[in-house]
């Protein structure tokens, strides 16, 4: 057992004894393999079953919306979560605060200093600038080392297929939508897609045709890309969950680089940040209509 | 001419699938077999000369299903009449021979499992067009993964049900092929020249072991009799209600009918649905019967594991792992059922 995994134990039994919280919510062994997967701990002495390590991928914040885990807390001593956050993960925390889903004292944070997870390590912890998990509760971990990550390094899926010429591009897009097959995946491991009804299932009138043809899944995954505009993370949750393999994170990056151009605005960095899509101010000028 | 006699093993030169597809294209038949498509992505797809046979794979991405049952699929096109009136056009049912080389044979299985549903009150026209156009040819299996469960649920690596033919390929790229019905005896009869009958004394490989995961006879005792446990609650926490699992299992047949439609002309279209959708039971008046993901994730362990074996004597899952392997969120139907097995035991 490594420190950050004794650190993690430690915290979350003594904040399940101290009744701080009814729940931790964190990464456990799957299944006796090497790879992690959600855990749901109500006891300290089950704490023993927590740990960090790099296959944990899940952004469990997920899980702050999801009913069922919202009433499995509420049972026990506390109604608040503890969660299990990296630096990444965190920022969905922030949005799911800032748009006012979640209050600060529903959530007890949790945050692990994390060096990059995968191995090879995913392309998102390359650029990432979130090691530090800033605002938590509790911090456990050894301190990683910040590279200064460059607003180029920060979308790199977004040039390759920006300099594709059109007919190529619309090609590339006709192939890689044409395969998703509807199972809602990306949305359900999203921890911003917590609208209790998605446009998808909305029948009258029908927005979005719901059947897996380029037409339906065009609209779909537009749809989606444009809800998530100027609220995305970039945690690659969607992506990585998407049993056809779409390559979501390059749609996610496109319209995150756009607002970062726009309105110098990248998204979760805090949880008092003002939207641009959300926030009313009278001398707007409106330049920046998508 | 070699035939293909019940008992016969036949075998195949290295090049005899790209040659098998060559010759039953010319005779008129759509082949499907696996191709690769990305990195690790195996399809059953047509064979060209840019996207060449994948040897090596565990299974392919989407199940076998999805050729008889796609994922959508026209029912019916209808619109405004030249004069007043509704116009309806049924699409023709699927026709035109097929042949297709090297599914597993879990995926195989659950063919047969499907035909039950869809040949059951009522015969589903297209599906069971597409099944008598088409003859099987399972790949046996090879080198199953640490997810695969077939043995758990009766099938086997060298499963034989739902195929008309079962090939073992060889370190050579040749095979040695075992017809199973009718229908794959004739295919092999149409392969002369390419296939002919192995010599006296040639022996099938053993199948690979798949290690045993949880034993099924103890879980129906246990479901049977606890539709209301807290354990579904327990065990279903990571489950965030996708259809991931569904989609990608050879066996899961549950299906949504919509129309979609401009202001004068429409397509009602069916299309793959999933009990693990909240939307899946929401009624009109806004009422769910399964109003947690606990009370969804049970439907889908029961119907696979109660329901249709009450109704039809088999089991709906063929163990071929793709739930496990494609769950994000590390909701393994291997733990459930574990656990369930353990429940069954009476071990606490």
């Amino acid at each position: 057992m490594d420190a950050t995994t004794g650190a993690l134990r430690q915290a979350a039994a003594q904040l399940l004894s101290e009744g701080r919280v009814g729940l931790v919510v964190g990464y456990g062994r799957f299944n006796g393999t090497a790879s992690a997967a959600p855990a749901f701990v109500r006891r300290p002495e089950d704490a023993e079953r927590l740990l960090f390590d790099a296959f944990c991928f899940s952004n469990l914040a997920v899980y702050l919306t999801k009913k069922e885990v919202r009433e499995l807390a509420r049972a026990g001593k506390s109604p608040a979560i503890g969660l299990v956050v990296k630096g990444c993960d965190l920022r969905a925390v922030n949005v799911l605060l800032r748009e006012h889903v979640l209050k600060r004292d529903e959530v007890v944070l949790i945050g692990v200093r994390c060096p990059g997870v995968g191995n090879p390590p995913l392309s998102k912890c390359a650029a990432c600038d979130a090691h530090e998990p800033e605002g938590c509760d509790v911090v456990v971990g050894e301190a990683v080392a910040q590279s200064p990550a460059d607003k180029a390094d920060r979308y790199p899926l977004v040039a390759p297929i920006e300099e594709m010429p059109i007919e190529k591009r619309w090609a590339y897009w006709e192939e890689q939508l044409g395969k998703c097959i509807r199972c809602y995946a990306c949305r359900q491991a999203c921890p911003l897609c917590y609208c209790r009804r998605c446009v998808v299932e909305k029948s009258v009138p029908q927005w979005v045709e719901p059947s897996a043809h380029l037409r339906g899944n065009l609209a779909w995954n537009a749809a989606r890309a444009f809800h998530l505009t100027g609220r995305c993370v970039g945690c690659g949750e969607c992506e990585r969950v998407c049993p056809m393999h779409l390559p979501l994170s390059a749609l996610n990056q496109k319209m995150a680089k756009l607002v970062e151009d726009e309105y110098a605005f990248r998204s979760g960095r805090s949880a008092e940040e003002k939207a641009p899509f959300s926030t009313f101010a009278p001398n707007d000028p409106e330049e920046g209509i998508l | 001419m070699a035939t293909a006699a019940a008992n016969t093993l036949f075998q195949a030169p290295a090049g005899w699938v790209s040659a098998t597809a060559a010759k039953l294209r010319a005779a008129g038949l759509e082949v499907l077999a696996p191709v690769k498509r990305q990195s690790d992505v195996v399809d059953l797809a047509p064979l060209a000369a840019n996207n060449g046979l994948a040897t090596k794979y565990l299974n392919t991405l989407l199940p076998l299903k999805r050729l008889f049952f796609p994922e959508t699929e026209v029912l019916l096109h209808y619109g405004q009449g030249e004069s007043k009136g509704v116009a309806l056009n049924v699409p023709a049912a699927p026709e035109g021979e097929r042949a297709i080389l090297g599914c597993r044979p879990c995926d195989a299985a659950a063919l047969a499992a499907l035909d039950l549903v869809f040949k059951w009150d009522y015969d589903d026209v297209r599906y069971a067009r597409h099944r008598e156009r088409t003859t099987v040819v399972a790949f046996a299996c090879t080198q199953p993964n640490a997810a695969c469960f077939c043995t758990s649920v009766g099938g086997s690596p060298h499963g034989e049900a739902g195929s008309d033919a079962l090939a073992f390929l060889t370190a050579d790229g040749g095979a040695l092929i075992k017809p199973l019905t009718e229908k794959g005896a004739k295919l092999i009869e149409r392969l002369d020249g390419i296939v002919q009958p192995a010599p006296d004394g040639a022996a099938l490989p053993a199948p690979p072991a798949v290690a045993p995961k949880f034993d099924v006879e103890r879980v129906k005792p246990w479901l049977d009799a606890h539709f209301e446990d807290p354990f579904w609650t327990e065990a279903t926490l990571a489950c965030l209600g996708c259809g991931a699992c569904s989609y990608l299992c050879p066996t899961c047949h549950c299906f949504d009918i919509v129309d979609e439609a401009t202001w004068n002309r429409g397509e009602r279209r069916r299309n793959w649905d999933c009990c693990s959708f909240s939307l899946f039971t929401l009624h009109a008046s806004g009422h769910n019967p399964r109003p947690t993901q606990a009370a969804r994730y049970r439907q889908r362990v029961m119907h696979k594991f109660k329901y249709f074996p009450d109704r039809f004597g088999r089991l709906a899952c063929v163990g071929c792992g793709r739930c496990v392997r494609t769950c994000g969120a590390g909701q393994s139907l291997l733990n459930v059922l574990g656990a369930i097995e353990a429940k069954g035991s009476g071990i606490p």
